[in-house]
């Protein structure tokens, strides 16, 4: 297979926007994935910076990057770089018919699928939350069939979020569609449908008005635009918000497929199904990473490699013996607690953060692996995303904003 | 010897993420089928409680394989359904469709008209008939389509009166049912691209259908046989460093992954090693500068359909990269599954199933005028024909082509 400029490992949000700049800079790109990435399970929202050390909400997404840790990856990647990444992702999805909005110096909110508020940085208009904030009335609108969206449980949520002085009231719709329980999917499709957008309508119609505002499941149609979102919005004449869903998250997929066709229009190749599993180094230098399915591997060489093979969850950073976290492409130094005693917190909803979610390759400030001495071990090898130690991105709420931040630096380096 | 690492055991690996009920086209089609999710891991681990248990929605998944390429635990989720399917039909032999024991062992029909004078022209004439007067519904056929008709000389006759060039490089073929006895052209066209680079094409006639219609079917015991007779000639040709190569993505898919997730045998697993697709191995003798160069010199448009099964292999789209270096003006459709899935769309059940999953695609041919379709898998393109006004053809045809013209 010919050379590339660069070969990136990985296609979660991290890999898609790795690949996405890089051929901006002019280079001729190879992306090696291997299943749907995070995708399926993500919001596909950016969550930049939600909660700070102490657990406490960030106001101010720029202010909270400004205090965090001097070993968190947005110390490494520096301000002008999270900043202009921003900036190129809001570009880019706008670019696409999917613009986002929200900034760093704004904290934005969201409604999940159980009613409960969330802060994030950059959001699909239809999930802004803030539109409902002035309603004096919320409608939540369930579906029949509808796995996991529970409107009364919603309602209730929401009246302690957004006070009891507004009123709740929920209506729960019939798609007619016989067969299976429903995914939030399978009712986007048929709200996106004529006649399913036609018999949603008219269940909802008489439920809506001015004052009010219209809460609905992530069920406005799968693809990533706001065909069908404009369109209930002026037919129904007030605010309408999408919640988040449980997997597989519509918008996850929406944000996927969005990128996605950036990448095919910038002509990056997409090889799908392969595993990386080891790399050609000579000296200090990858000259490539052999990569395949159960038969063989192939040869994919490029002058350089980004790395964004997630952590635990993904398979990009292991452990099989306590006291041995391991990088599986390149064998990149890994730090973090891996003391048995210490490495979980067996409080999953408490106060701290996870050892193991802390684990990650050791980096400096170019994104390029440092041995405990601080020197780079393969120079022209970066490390994006969950491959980064030093954030537990559940507990402060950061993961796409640090995969988005990072992939950025990496890719103009 | 049965492997340690068994893909029935990946069931266990299964984090319930959804990606593959995301991905599944039958899924998005058919608001019945459960999704492969369910089917497929979560079934096979809770049957053990009560055999009798089945999940009787597997029978709508197609085996197209998009779950597995979607998934990012590595659960072989295809084959999962596959497997519970086999054991679901031996204990409910009544869910077998009229049509399944035809579906599955056309290969039996195709080699006895072969032994019978005219057996081809007047099956061919029985099938135009049987279409005419709507015959084929009856049998459970889908009737909106075209029966494949069988070629007047199947390629492994045609394959004896092909003059080579002797060489030392030798490759052994594995024709598979499709091109042997439908569409041999794409046989005749391997043999010249193979002959063009230095290589002498072999045949061996003790190859069987690689069983990839058997299993969708149900009849695992036979796609067994039929693994281990097929693995036994790729041994004996390994054992003299000469590849098998297959034309057609499902076959060699068959060839390379199945049979190993399927049976978890050792010996298949070594077999694979000597098998490749006809354009991973062109691509390799390319990395390696070894292929004779190629230029393709047409004012034609064209636009190339991934088959899923070549998709699932792992090794990127050798056809469209190496026809697209040879200077072919053509584009990738990425526009999913054509919904035919081998056998699946023929099965008059699933027709209506097929043509939804395949209309992404339709539109994708549809929304410019191309001159043909460029697809690597046999039935893919039956579907991009019924489905569109538009031409289709394999990508080797296209190279051969393109080395007579130079």
């Amino acid at each position: 297979m010919s050379k590339s400029d660069v070969v990136v490992i990985g296609n979660g949000v991290a890999g898609l926007m790795a690949a996405l700049v890089s051929a901006d800079q002019g280079k001729k790109v190879t992306l090696l994935s291997y299943g749907a990435g995070t995708f399926p399970l993500n919001s596909g929202v950016i969550d930049v910076l939600g909660y700070d050390d102490a657990g406490k909400a960030v106001a101010n997404p720029i202010e909270g990057i400004g205090r965090t840790a001097d070993n968190h990856p947005y110390k490494k990647i520096g301000m002008p770089a999270v900043q202009d990444a921003v900036e190129y992702f809001k570009k880019t999805v706008a670019d696409e018919g999917f613009p986002y909005v929200g900034s760093l110096k704004e904290q934005q909110w969201l409604i999940t699928s159980v009613g409960t508020l969330k802060p994030t940085c950059l959001l699909p208009e239809s999930l802004q939350a803030s539109k409902c904030f002035d309603a004096n009335e919320i409608v939540i609108v369930g579906v029949k069939g509808l796995k996991d969206f529970y409107v009364d449980m919603v309602a209730e949520n929401l009246a302690k979020e957004l006070g009891s002085d507004k009123k709740y009231t929920t209506v729960t719709v019939d798609t007619y569609i016989t067969g299976r329980d429903l995914t939030t999917r399978d009712v986007a499709r048929w709200v996106e449908s004529d006649k399913g957008y036609g018999e949603f309508l008219a269940q909802i119609k008489n439920q809506a008005g001015s004052g009010k505002a219209i809460i609905v499941p992530q069920i406005l149609g799968t693809k990533g635009n706001y065909v069908v979102y404009n369109k209930l919005v002026k037919d129904l004449g007030c605010a309408v918000v999408e919640t988040t869903g449980m997997p597989p998250s519509v918008n996850g997929i929406r944000l996927r497929d969005v990128l996605l066709s950036a990448l095919k229009k910038k002509g990056i190749r997409v090889i799908e199904n392969v595993i990386a599993e080891k790399a050609v180094v000579k000296g200090d230098t990858v000259t490539a990473v052999e990569a395949g399915g159960e038969v063989r591997a192939q040869t994919y060489e490029a002058d350089k490699f980004i790395l964004a093979t997630g952590g635990f969850y993904s398979g990009g950073i292991t452990m099989r013996d306590f006291g041995e976290y391991k990088e599986m492409v390149f064998g990149l130094p890994v730090e973090g607690d891996c003391v048995e005693e210490r490495w979980v917190n067996k409080q999953l909803f408490s106060d701290k953060k996870q050892a193991f979610a802390m684990a990650g390759v050791r980096v400096d400030s170019s994104l390029r692996a440092v041995d405990e001495s601080g020197n780079v071990v393969l120079k022209n090898v970066y490390v994006v995303g969950r491959n980064l130690s030093g954030y537990d991105f559940c507990f402060e709420h950061s993961g796409n904003g640090v995969a988005l931040t990072s992939a950025y630096k990496a890719a103009k380096a | 010897m049965e492997l340690e690492e068994r893909a029935r055991d990946t069931a266990d690996n299964c984090i319930a993420c959804t990606s593959c009920i995301a991905a599944c086209p039958v899924t998005k089609a058919n608001p019945e089928y459960k999704g492969p999710k369910l089917v497929g891991p979560a079934h096979s681990r809770m049957h053990f409680s009560d055999p009798s248990d089945y999940e009787d929605t597997l029978m709508l998944c197609s085996n197209c394989k998009n779950c597995d390429i979607t998934c990012p635990n590595g659960v072989s989720v295809s084959t999962l359904n596959m497997l519970e399917r086999a054991k679901y039909l031996q204990e409910h032999p009544e869910a077998h469709r009229p049509e399944d024991e035809m579906l599955s062992h056309s290969f039996k029909m195709a080699n006895m008209l072969n032994s019978i004078p005219f057996g081809k022209q007047i099956a061919n004439l029985g099938m135009t008939i049987g279409e005419a007067t709507g015959m084929m519904g009856v049998m459970g056929i889908a009737p909106e389509r075209k029966t494949p008709r069988f070629a007047a000389t199947y390629f492994r006759d045609m394959f004896k009166n092909i003059k080579q060039p002797a060489s030392d490089k030798k490759v052994l073929f594995f024709p598979g049912c499709y091109i042997d006895t439908n569409d041999p052209e794409v046989g005749v066209a391997f043999v010249q691209v193979m002959n063009e680079n230095g290589y002498e094409v072999l045949m061996d006639n003790r190859f069987v259908c690689c069983g990839s219609p058997l299993v969708v079917g149900g009849y695992i015991d036979e796609a067994r046989q039929h693994a281990d007779t097929n693995v036994a000639v790729i041994q004996e040709y390994a054992s003299r460093n000469i590849p098998v190569i297959a034309c057609c993505t499902s076959c060699s898919l068959m060839l390379k992954n199945e049979y190993t997730e399927l049976f978890a045998q050792s010996e298949m697993k070594e077999a694979a090693q000597n098998v490749w697709d006809a354009f991973e191995f062109l691509a390799k003798l390319d990395a390696e500068g070894k292929l004779k160069k190629v230029a393709a010199n047409s004012s034609h448009k064209f636009i190339y359909h991934a088959p899923c099964h070549l998709r699932a292999q792992g090794v990127g789209l050798p056809a469209f990269d190496l026809l697209k270096s040879a200077g072919l003006n053509i584009v990738n459709a990425d526009a999913g599954c054509c919904g035919m899935s081998g056998s699946y769309g023929f099965h008059k059940d699933n027709y209506e199933t097929s043509m939804k999953v395949g209309k992404d695609l339709f539109d994708a041919i549809n929304s410019d005028n191309y001159h043909k379709v460029v697809c690597d898998c046999g039935t893919c393109r039956m579907q991009i024909e019924h489905g569109t006004d538009t031409k289709s053809v394999h990508p080797i045809q296209i190279l051969a082509k393109c080395y007579k013209k130079s």
